[in-house]
């Protein structure tokens, strides 16, 4: 054992193999607790730092337990690739094909059986005719036809309109 | 087979369900498109797809050659005895199907005036739907080729699909090898943004075209150019600035609706009219109508003829000569010529001005819209009428005083409507498309049910061909 005060001939303690600051407290920092600091003001440099906007509080996010749990329980998969937006964006858009071919199935049914009278007989414009004829008359007991029914008769009686003096439109028969 | 048609939506959703299925297979994708636009050709004549067949062979070839020179003999390379084989090999085929009976007919007429009256061979030649457009199609090809601006298609499938592709196989728009060959040569990606542009731009198109178009046609311009006689002042100015309408918004839905068909197939076509009614010169109205006619008549016509480069008097001959041969791109007929003419000679008429006045405002910008609109309009009636005598028929009864018995107040809303579309936000349905691609699929899914409910309800029977399918 060697004693090192002595060895720098001035009387004072040499530091240098000891750390010079303090070992990190294993408890957290008191100030933590404090409120923030305001922003440092950069325009107005005799301002009271006090009648400046101060920072906004951070917002606490509270968790809702059932999500929390569902994300325990199905964590969320990792962020996908170019690839995998590509598809996600495909199977998007054949829903909204899907979807809007499903809405007008139902409620401009009567747009099959029409075309099936514009074609040549055959046995392809029969059947779709038949099942056409089918499928128009049943969703005409739940009214599904009454929204294309309403609108053709709007523009109807819109196309039917004069001005003053005009002479008035013909009468006109089924409107479908 | 029309776009607005229940037998082509059925066609679409097969093509739309096999090309994404294949979508791995870029190479199969594109032999099916190509099978799929050859029986979409084929609904109109099966005999024409020989022609387009041919046609694609012919400048796959000859741009081929250009290339293979280049390649071996550098960039000055002699090529262009290959370039003007190609350019005419084209013309002749456009020529014989769309002019041969014009210029015979022109010819007899000619002949019989010097006394020398002659049977000369009239055939009935039926024109095949599309052709003016795959064939400047085709020229584009092979001169941008020449010019390098675009490198030789990788292979045969690429040059039939860029010419056969049926979104813009009858009506256009006119797309570059530049712009669609490069999408060809990877597997195209569907985003949502395509997709709900595409989406809105088939209905805003099936909308214009279906109900506004139509409903014009049928209802006020065809009866009052067939008979102008019959028909008093206030009817024949509204069917003049009813076909004004009817025409922009026929030919804009053929390409609106082209854009979104293959916006949803993954390609992307350059935008064809930008409000063209808004134009406060006839210079600016080209560019807002047409735009792939226009940029395509100024890069293969106009600039080879030397464009501005020779001084002003040279600069207005060209773009008269263009305007010229433009109006007969359109038709064989004099009242086509007579179009081009008044387009061309306007033009002229404002470079001059602009040579005299400099960049100073001369006039308003709402009069400027008002004079251009009214020149076009004017043009408009040589384009509609059959022929000249009626076209001045149509002029003379500008001046008929007599009872309305045409103009409707739903007409009347029409043609409103039709002018005052040019005043909404210049990229509405893009920022309409930004704000629904967020959407969940079953609401984007019923606003476009209810779209084509509310065109299919008030749509008339039958729906007419489109107006540029004859060109």
């Amino acid at each position: 054992m060697t004693d090192d005060r002595d060895k720098t001939g001035q009387g004072g303690f040499r530091l240098d193999p000891f750390p010079t600051q303090g070992a990190e407290s294993p408890f957290p920092p008191l100030y933590e607790s404090l409120p923030p600091r305001d922003p440092p003001s950069d325009w107005i440099q005799s301002a009271d730092a006090h009648d400046l906007p101060t920072a906004p509080e951070p917002v606490v996010e509270r968790v809702n337990p059932l999500v929390s749990l569902g994300r325990f329980a199905f964590p969320p998969g990792p962020p996908i690739d170019d690839e995998g937006v590509a598809a996600r964006d495909q199977r998007w858009t054949t829903q909204t094909l899907v979807i809007a071919g499903l809405f007008l199935l139902v409620f401009n049914a009567v747009s099959p059986l029409n075309w099936s009278h514009q074609q040549a007989p055959g046995w392809v414009s029969e059947t779709v005719e038949k099942v056409s004829e089918a499928w128009v008359g049943q969703l005409a007991l739940l009214g599904a036809d009454m929204p294309r029914h309403g609108l053709r008769e709007a523009w109807f009686g819109a196309k039917d309109a004069r001005f003053p003096g005009q002479t008035p439109a013909p009468e006109r028969g089924d409107i479908e | 087979m029309l776009f607005p048609t229940l037998a082509f939506g059925v066609f679409f959703l097969f093509v739309y369900f096999t090309t994404w299925s294949l979508d791995r297979e870029n190479g199969r994708r594109k032999l099916f498109l190509l099978l799929a636009s050859w029986f979409f050709y084929a609904q109109w004549d099966w005999r024409f797809v020989g022609l387009l067949i041919l046609s694609a062979v012919l400048n796959w070839a000859i741009a081929a050659l250009i290339a293979r020179k280049m390649e071996r003999e550098g960039a000055d390379a002699k090529r262009g005895w290959l370039v003007g084989l190609g350019v005419a090999a084209n013309l002749l085929i456009l020529g014989f199907f769309k002019y041969y009976g014009f210029f015979v007919e022109q010819a007899g007429d000619l002949l019989a005036q010097f006394g020398w009256e002659r049977d000369l061979p009239l055939l009935q030649i039926v024109l095949p739907v599309g052709i003016s457009f795959f064939t400047f199609q085709g020229i584009s090809y092979v001169v941008d080729v020449h010019r390098g601006k675009t490198p030789p298609a990788k292979s045969l499938l690429d040059v039939m699909l860029l010419m056969s592709f049926f979104p813009h196989l009858v009506a256009g728009p006119i797309v570059r090898a530049s712009d669609l060959l490069p999408q060809f040569e990877r597997a195209p990606r569907l985003t949502r943004e395509m997709a709900t542009h595409g989406l809105l731009l088939i209905c805003w198109g099936l909308f214009k075209k279906t109900v506004i178009a139509s409903e014009l046609s049928v209802s006020l311009v065809d009866p009052v150019f067939f008979d102008p006689s019959a028909h008093s002042a206030v009817d024949i100015a509204a069917a003049v600035y009813g076909y004004a309408v009817q025409i922009y918004c026929d030919f804009s839905a053929y390409s609106d609706m082209a854009i979104g068909i293959a916006a949803l197939l993954g390609y992307s076509f350059p935008r064809n009219f930008d409000q063209p009614y808004r134009a406060s010169s006839m210079q600016s109205f080209w560019r807002r109508w047409h735009i792939s006619l226009s940029s395509w008549l100024r890069d293969y016509l106009y600039v080879p003829l030397g464009g501005g480069r020779k001084g002003l008097f040279a600069s207005c001959v060209n773009v008269f000569i263009t305007m010229v041969l433009g109006g007969l791109w359109h038709g064989a007929a004099w009242t086509f010529l007579a179009w081009g003419a008044l387009h061309g000679g306007v033009q002229v008429v404002e470079r001059l001005g602009r040579s005299v006045f400099g960049d100073r405002k001369v006039m308003p910008t709402v009069l400027g819209v008002l004079i251009t609109f009214h020149i076009v309009c004017l043009g408009w009636i040589l384009f509609r009428a059959e022929t000249f005598g009626l076209a001045m028929e149509m002029l003379a009864g500008l001046g008929r005083i007599g009872p309305v018995t045409m103009l409707t107040p739903l007409l009347l809303v029409l043609i409103i409507g039709g002018l005052a579309m040019h005043w909404l936000p210049p990229r509405a349905v893009e920022g309409a498309a930004e704000r629904l691609k967020t959407a969940p699929s079953i609401t984007l899914g019923i606003l476009v049910g209810i779209a084509i409910l509310l065109v299919e309800a008030v749509r008339p029977e039958g729906v007419a061909p489109f107006i540029y399918f004859q060109f």
